[in-house]
């Protein structure tokens, strides 16, 4: 049995033996996910590998390789860096606030050099991974009702504060969404999620009136009544309904949608890519993606519960949840059934940041399965010495 | 293992809790996962075919082609109306981003698109989203080249070649072919309530190239000279740019028909020539067919302004002009027929069993309740019915009018086509103008529903309540030329190569010959004898064979103050001057009706116009000018007319013929 002779001690440890207990089921699926996304952008570049599909390719082999050298990382690696890497996360944000770049309106990209990117990903995946390393300390009655409760709170909240000052409703969403996920999984009572939830009800018009910017505004007006300006900013929604709907059953074909290929679908390589891909490949495609990502979310969801550490279930459950967000809510916006927020399909849309921090996370989710019998001591936490 | 198990109580629990809410997770996930693949399903399977649609909708395109419009041409296959090409250049509303950058963009290639930006911003308003608007047209090819050279580079701006009206003969068919223009509301209504009206044929009525025939041949043949919309399939991007034209999708648009009419161009411009400045119109009718030769109404106006929109202060000045420009005189405009309604009263009395030879003595006046005065003063003399019609005598009339009564002459101005439309001239505005009887007072003059016996000796004589059209007064004329058939008038020849029918609706006219023969002899007189009314102003000049029979007619104008005098020196309280006439007298085959408004008297003034038509009628035509170059008495065919004249005449009624009547 495999299972015994890992029992040997220090065999484990051994990166042979780790490199066999990744779940390839799930890189063929990541891989499977990620050549549709590369189709299309393939099919968007009028047949052609220029100019996305060859760099997403470039892109996903990197972070393909990345992923699955994270996959081998010691769990004690991760619990080590989450606070550093928080922390960095949360001073780069500030850093946007202050010295970033203004891009179509709205202060995300911060610029080293050459290279540019956006702090917001980086913190998508910061506070699952400073939440989990918090709820690692943490006791089950501490998770579930107690005054310790504000730092995790305000560990969600400053950030999703600064992204969605920059502005950027979409990531600000995912990140709170994230970890209000991290939370309840780590036994949040009951009561204050159904208090948060009415407060979160009480505080959308609130948000709505003072605190959203016009253009969201009235993308949020436009989603309940997108025939309203079909050529304004209806405009997206529509187009991406049409090409979906005019996809039927089997699609278009590749490279033959009209709406994708003419350019009445806006932003088809990125946000609204699922729209080209049920419109060229119809609702087999569609469903295929739908399908794929479903199953690695459910595996992920397995992985995490299999963890002998705390920590580890809640990194990995906490990506999770951030992945399958990128998907119900990307999934939603692009049938009309959600505003339209700039969130892109992870895996599939073209994109180096996402891509990036999606694998990363899909890295950890492996290595937490890799490192499922791995048991994490805890450490006293600066709380313990006041209790 | 070894460890005991208190130690792990609260990972236990912390295990606990998180199992139990990652079902909860999964749960949520999946229920997230089934709904977006259910509204995927609901959009791609079952609303698929909508969808498809609407994006064929977005990537394909119909550029609408508008049909040329059917020519109309004369009888000798001159053309009238026709078109002529068009340089133009427009904007595509559905396909501008921004209005206001696309004309500042467009000025610079075309300086008139500043002028008229605000027409512009105005027909961009009123005009549906797919339907072009016209910057401008009519560009010189300097212009149309520098326009067409740059503007594929601004999106939703096209420039291409039109057709446009064209009116070849300017006035001088502005009221009976009429003329086309802009469609609007008024119109565009009218065409809804068509039960045949289709979606295709409404793109093309809103085609900002469209034209609708607002009067005349144009309006009343309209369905035929339209033709059908053709269309071009194009892929366009999303900014509208063409993409691929598919040739497979090309539909050629139908050309309307083409319609000849009856008229002859060289005679209509003859009578607009002899009209000058006058007021009135001329009608020209064939006695044998119908077909209308000539009908003008002068003064006209030039129906090339309306094609494109006749600026408000043009309009303005011909709408408030005296001479009415606008009006179609030889249909919408009734007269007192005045002394060219004897012949109707002759009939009605011949019809009363009078005989013709009946003589009258005219001292100059007649007193029925008042005086009635001839309009000769002196008086005629001894006159019989033929005398009666040759000198014009009104006292005859007066004082036979009533042994016939208003009624009986009423019916004979009906038989020969008087208050009557002719549905087959097809054109709008025909008046039906009025013959007064005692069913008519007693049903429409409420105060006195009683005719008078007085009341008939004006009728009699054309004036009183009596009102003729010009376009009446020559069929009545070609109908007592012809003897048998109740001829009515057509303009329209051949629609599309299709010649069309009207003669076989023809009635046979139910007054016998021989009266017919009678009345013939009088007009004859009229213009042959050397005292007729209108001997000076009828010689044709055309050799012994050819002469032509006619009638004068003054019609009086109310222009008479409370103390009688008359405002003669006024325009337009002088009398109208009347004239019809046929020829050739033998055999009649061109029958005219001139009338002249406030034209004075018809002997001076309506006949030497009628005169100068009727000569180049005759002209023209081939069997008559071989008559008119031929031996002299070659062509009459006396033994024919009078054997036809003789038979009818014992058929019907025993009244005396001289059969030597017409030969002089």
């Amino acid at each position: 049995m495999v299972d015994s002779a890992l029992s040997r001690p220090g065999q484990r440890e051994r990166y042979d033996s780790k490199i066999t207990q990744i779940n390839w089921v799930f890189v063929i699926c990541l891989i499977a996910l990620a050549s549709i996304g590369m189709l299309l952008q393939y099919s968007a570049g009028g047949m052609s590998w220029q100019p996305w599909a060859y760099k997403q390719l470039i892109v996903f082999c990197t972070c393909l390789v990345l992923t699955l050298c994270l996959a081998l990382v010691d769990l004690r690696v991760w619990l080590w860096i989450c606070y550093p890497f928080y922390t960095i996360s949360l001073l780069l944000l500030v850093a946007v606030e202050v010295i970033g770049d203004v891009r179509m309106g709205a202060q995300r990209w911060l610029e080293i050099g050459s290279f540019s990117f956006q702090p917001s990903e980086f913190m998508k995946l910061a506070i699952v991974l400073g939440l989990a390393r918090f709820y690692h300390e943490a006791s089950a009655k501490d998770a579930n009702l107690s005054w310790k409760l504000i730092i995790p709170a305000l560990m969600i909240a400053v950030p999703t504060g600064l992204v969605m000052h920059q502005p950027d409703l979409g990531t600000a969403l995912l990140i709170a969404f994230t970890g209000g996920a991290v939370m309840i999984l780590a036994g949040l009572n009951w009561k204050i999620i159904a208090a948060a939830a009415a407060g979160a009800v009480v505080m959308v018009p609130i948000a709505f009136q003072y605190i959203l910017h016009d253009y969201q505004r009235n993308r949020i007006l436009t989603f309940l009544n997108p025939e309203a300006d079909p050529s304004g900013t209806g405009y997206h929604i529509l187009q991406s309904k049409i090409a979906m709907g005019s996809g039927g059953l089997l699609g278009k074909g590749l490279g033959l949608g009209s709406q994708s290929q003419l350019n009445f679908l806006p932003e088809k390589h990125t946000d609204f890519i699922m729209a080209g891909v049920c419109e060229e490949l119809g609702f087999a495609g569609g469903f295929a993606v739908f399908a794929l990502a479903g199953a690695l979310i459910f595996m992920a969801l397995r992985m995490a519960s299999v963890s002998h550490s705390h920590f580890g279930r809640l990194a990995a459950a906490g990506t999770t949840a951030t992945f399958a967000l990128y998907v119900l809510i990307n999934g939603a916006m692009v049938m009309g059934l959600a505003p339209v927020v700039g969130i892109p399909m992870a895996l599939v849309s073209y994109g180096g940041s996402v891509m990036l921090t999606v694998m990363a996370g899909f890295g950890l989710i492996l290595g937490v399965r890799v490192h499922r019998y791995q048991e994490l001591p805890r450490q006293q936490s600066i709380f313990a010495r006041f209790e | 293992m070894a460890e005991p198990s208190i130690v792990f109580t609260d990972v236990n629990e912390r295990q606990g809790a998180f199992h139990r809410r990652i079902f909860i997770l999964g749960g949520v996930v999946a229920f997230g996962l089934f709904a977006l693949t259910g509204r995927l399903a609901h959009l791609q399977v079952l609303q698929g075919g909508k969808y498809q649609k609407l994006s064929a909708a977005n990537q394909y395109n119909f550029r609408l082609i508008p049909p040329p419009r059917g020519d109309i041409l004369d009888r000798n296959g001159k053309v009238i109306a026709g078109n002529r090409p068009s340089f133009r250049v427009m904007i595509e509303s559905n396909e501008v981003k921004n209005i206001d950058d696309t004309l500042n963009e467009v000025s610079y290639i075309l300086p008139q698109a500043v002028t008229n930006r605000r027409r512009i911003l105005r027909d961009l308003n009123q005009n549906q989203r797919f339907v072009p608007t016209i910057i401008a047209s009519d560009l010189n090819w300097e212009d149309f080249s520098r326009v067409s050279l740059y503007a594929n580079d601004i999106p939703g701006v096209v420039a291409d070649m039109d057709q446009l009206r064209v009116y070849h003969y300017g006035g001088a068919f502005s009221h009976v072919v009429g003329y086309v223009s802009k469609i609007n509301a008024r119109d565009l209504e009218r065409e809804k309530a068509r039960p045949d009206y289709t979606e295709e044929e409404d793109k093309l009525l809103r085609h900002p190239s469209f034209r609708i025939g607002k009067t005349g041949i144009e309006r009343a043949y309209d369905a035929q000279l339209r033709g059908t919309a053709g269309g071009r399939k194009v892929e366009v991007d999303a900014e509208g740019q063409v993409v691929a034209e598919d040739p497979q999708g090309m539909i050629p648009p139908k050309p309307g028909a083409d319609i000849t009419l009856t008229l002859d161009a060289d005679i209509q411009m003859r009578a607009l020539e002899v009209f000058g400045e006058d007021s009135g119109s001329a009608v020209m009718m064939n006695v044998n067919t119908g077909e209308v030769l000539c009908m003008t109404s002068t003064p006209a106006f030039d129906p090339n302004l309306f094609v494109s929109g006749i600026p408000t202060d043009a309009y303005r000045l011909l709408a408030d002009y005296e001479r009415l420009p606008l009006l179609d005189k030889a249909v919408g405009s009734t007269y007192a027929p005045g002394s060219t309604f004897k012949m109707t009263t002759a009939l009605a009395l011949l019809d009363a069993g009078i005989n013709p030879a009946e003589r009258v003595h005219c001292s100059g006046a007649f007193y029925f309740g008042r005086r009635f005065g001839c309009w000769k003063p002196g008086g005629h003399g001894s006159v019989d019915m033929v005398g009666a019609i040759k000198h014009s005598c009104d006292v005859y009339f007066y004082a036979m009018c009533n042994r016939a009564g208003i009624d009986r002459i009423a019916r004979a101005g009906r038989k020969l086509g008087l208050e009557h439309i002719y549905p087959d001239l097809g054109i709008d505005g025909q008046k039906k103008g009025l013959l007064p009887d005692q069913e008519y007072v007693r049903k429409y003059r409420k105060k006195d529903p009683v005719w008078h016996p007085g009341e008939t000796l004006s009728a009699a004589i054309g004036q009183g309540m009596t009102l003729v059209s010009p376009i009446q007064l020559a069929t009545y004329t070609a109908r007592i030329a012809n003897g048998k058939k109740a001829v009515e008038p057509y303009l329209v020849n051949k629609i599309g190569g299709d010649l069309e029918d009207h003669m076989s609706k023809f009635k046979t006219i139910e007054i016998p010959e021989a009266h017919l023969a009678i009345i013939r002899d009088g007009m004859n007189r009229v213009s042959n004898d050397a005292d007729g009314t209108a001997y000076r102003q009828s010689q044709l000049d055309l050799g012994p064979n050819i002469h032509m029979a006619g009638k004068t007619g003054t019609a009086q104008v109310r222009g008479y103050d409370k103390t009688g005098i008359r405002k003669a020196n006024e325009w337009k309280y002088k009398d109208h001057g009347l004239f019809v006439c046929y020829a050739p007298v033998d055999q009649p085959k061109y029958a005219l009706a001139v009338v002249v408004q406030h034209g004075v008297a018809g002997g001076r003034f309506a006949a030497p116009k009628a005169r100068e038509i009727m000569r180049l009628a005759l002209i023209k035509d081939p069997e008559i000018r071989k008559r008119i170059t031929g031996p002299v008495n070659a062509a009459i065919d006396t033994g024919k007319l009078n054997a036809d004249a003789s038979a009818s005449a014992s058929a019907e009624v025993d009244v005396p013929v001289d059969p030597n009547a017409r030969s002089d």
